[in-house]
């Protein structure tokens, strides 16, 4: 059972350093695409005061 | 002593701040409309939702609680990691429920639920998910306080001016920027909490060596420190309020909802869960190797959180049945009436000594300058709990709860307005909430079972509401009421003295597998007895099936 341990630890450091990489680096493209995303969308639409939701 | 230096750590810590505060504010001017506000526009991508959910689901309180069972009960403490994995594994794979949510264009849970079940179920739903959600994040702050204070030497005196600041910081870009400053926030959290928990981990593994912390479990937790739980007999209502908890967890926990239906997709939404999953494991591993560490290096000397007055005051015989108690446990040797001798006061201190043992061993383990790192990830950790579990159970009171009293449509800058004020009233609230209850027993037992007041019930709703063609409101208002009431009356009678007996021989976890069970039989008897014409309505998923 020590094994099993010492082989999840090990692996959950390693997992999760290129996961930390990766996805801070495509966590960044996503945020800028939602921006862009966001202001098309908002352009293409300010609801005045009184625009029912 | 703790190594924190104002000078070098203190920057290091400001700079984070000075980033978050920037990064909370930047959005602020696009938040239009109110699906802005609660779910982003719906526009998140898949790697924006990976890094949110796992900073949201990382807060200090969770490092605290896992580093806890990692000193109490060595590796398998984990385990709850190890079924949380394999529940959202499952979930995003077969799309089992998150799919249909997804699909029906709900901001919530309980607006989901009025489809099927009615508007008075949608009411009571968000009532239940906000009472289990605010019970339970309201130990967030107290928590998050104590293990900042520990950490840089602070006197606990000082936890009050700790969280208010901590509070203030959080609630203004929260409130003013709502899931878009959360999302924004929570990446940069998450990048600055992933560092701080590889380095410090890596640096106990090569400092204290993979040997030493092995000996230690062995040492103090015997085989039961390693070994599946019901093989060693810390029993199968552990396992399964384990399971049932993480499984119900995923399907239902507000945070991790809002993140399936701000995804762009359904699709997206599963992937965040297949993709999060490990994350889990990390989540409880990391920290639990941390609560191993402080073990090596401490050991268990529970009479050391107390102060001199206070351990004169107690009698030798006790004092010495206190030092040879289990790790964890430091009154389990005493009579009840040795135990009825001990002030309430000294019991809560002997009671927090494990849970205190990482931050006082980080304390004094780590250098200048990773220390300050260490805080910085702490408090990235924190902020980014905080702020979303704010917006998520505001996001239920002003969608579910005070639906029924909106006359008209309002506009979206009212509904936007209106949910800055209910993130104002619940940050006053985690204040108040933070500075005077008490826990009984350790932390993550009181977060499953404050979960459950609302985890059994909704489960139970949200799996018949998608899957059962018979569910009606009667079964879905029974689930509500059964599985909230086991919870309650267990935490009430924790805390009246002839009734603790009898709630400490249930335990936290049988209590939590009633509620699961009363939920369940509520809905399947409650729907049978309904006499009405059979709900002819098919289930949630008949479109995304067909």
């Amino acid at each position: 059972m020590h094994e099993f341990w010492h082989l999840l630890v090990w692996s959950s450091v390693a997992w999760y350093s290129s996961v930390t990489l990766y996805v801070t680096i495509r966590g960044a493209l996503d945020i800028r695409e939602m921006v862009k995303r966001l202001d098309e969308t908002q352009g293409e639409e300010d609801p005045p005061e009184g625009t029912p939701q | 002593m703790p190594r924190f230096s104002w000078l070098v750590d203190g920057s290091i810590v400001g700079l984070y701040l000075l980033g978050t505060m920037m990064a909370g504010l930047w959005l602020r001017k696009r938040v239009r409309r109110v699906e802005d506000f609660l779910v982003a526009g719906r526009e998140m991508n898949l790697y924006l939702g990976i890094a949110s959910l796992a900073a949201t689901e990382f807060g200090i309180i969770t490092c605290m609680y896992t580093a806890q069972a990692g000193y109490t009960q060595g590796f398998i403490g984990a385990f709850p990691g190890i079924a949380q994995a394999v529940a959202m594994l499952v979930i995003g794979f077969t799309g089992f429920c998150v799919k249909p949510l997804r699909e029906s264009g709900a901001m919530t849970l309980p607006e989901l639920f009025e489809k099927r079940f009615g508007r008075p179920v949608r009411w009571l739903a968000g009532v239940v998910i906000v009472m289990g959600g605010l019970l339970n994040m309201g130990v967030f702050l107290k928590i998050g306080g104590d293990f900042l204070c520990l950490v840089c030497g602070m006197d606990l005196e000082y936890l009050v001016y700790v969280m208010t600041t901590l509070l203030v910081l959080v609630a203004v870009y929260t409130m003013l920027g709502g899931m878009l400053s959360v999302l924004v926030t929570d990446f940069l959290q998450f990048a600055v909490m992933s560092a701080g928990l590889l380095v410090v981990t890596v640096l106990i593994l090569s400092r204290i060596g993979w040997e030493r912390l092995v000996d230690t479990v062995a040492t103090h937790h015997g085989s039961a420190g390693f070994t599946l739980p019901i093989q060693t007999g810390t029993g199968w209502t552990y396992v399964i309020m384990q399971v049932l908890g993480t499984t119900a967890a995923t399907l239902t926990w507000q945070t991790v909802v809002s993140r399936v239906l701000s995804a762009k997709d359904a699709t997206t939404g599963q992937r965040v869960l297949t993709r999060t999953s490990f994350f889990f494991v990390c989540r409880w591993l990391i920290p639990g190797l941390w609560g191993i560490a402080a073990l090596a290096v401490l050991g268990w000397k529970p009479l050391d959180s107390l102060d001199s007055a206070q351990r004169d005051a107690l009698p030798a015989a006790i004092q010495e049945k206190i030092a040879a108690s289990p790790v964890g446990q430091p009154l389990a040797g005493l009579t009840a009436e040795e135990a009825g001798a001990v002030p309430a006061a000294v019991q809560t201190r002997l009671g927090d000594a494990s849970l205190h043992a990482m931050p006082r061993f980080l304390g004094s383990f780590l250098p200048i300058g990773l220390m300050g790192l260490l805080v910085a990830a702490m408090l990235a950790a924190d902020m980014s709990t905080d702020a979303s579990y704010m917006l998520s159970w505001g996001s239920v009171i002003y969608n579910d709860i005070l639906a029924p009293f909106r006359r008209g449509s309002w506009s979206h800058q009212r509904a936007i307005r209106w949910n800055r004020v209910i993130i104002g009233l619940i940050s006053i609230y985690l204040l108040v909430f933070g500075l005077f209850y008490q826990i009984e027993g350790d932390v993550w037992s009181y977060l499953l079972l404050t979960g459950s007041i609302y985890l059994s019930s909704m489960s139970v709703l949200l799996v018949a509401c998608c899957y059962w063609r018979k569910a009606n409101s009667w079964g879905a208002l029974a689930a509500i009421f059964l599985g909230a009431a086991v919870p309650v009356a267990h935490l009430t009678m924790e805390k009246i003295p002839d009734l603790a007996p009898l709630a400490a021989r249930l335990g936290k976890d049988g209590a939590g597998i009633a509620a699961f069970a009363a939920a369940a039989l509520g809905m399947i008897v409650g729907s049978l007895l309904k006499p009405s014409p059979p709900d002819t309505s098919p289930p949630a998923t008949a479109s995304s099936h067909a």
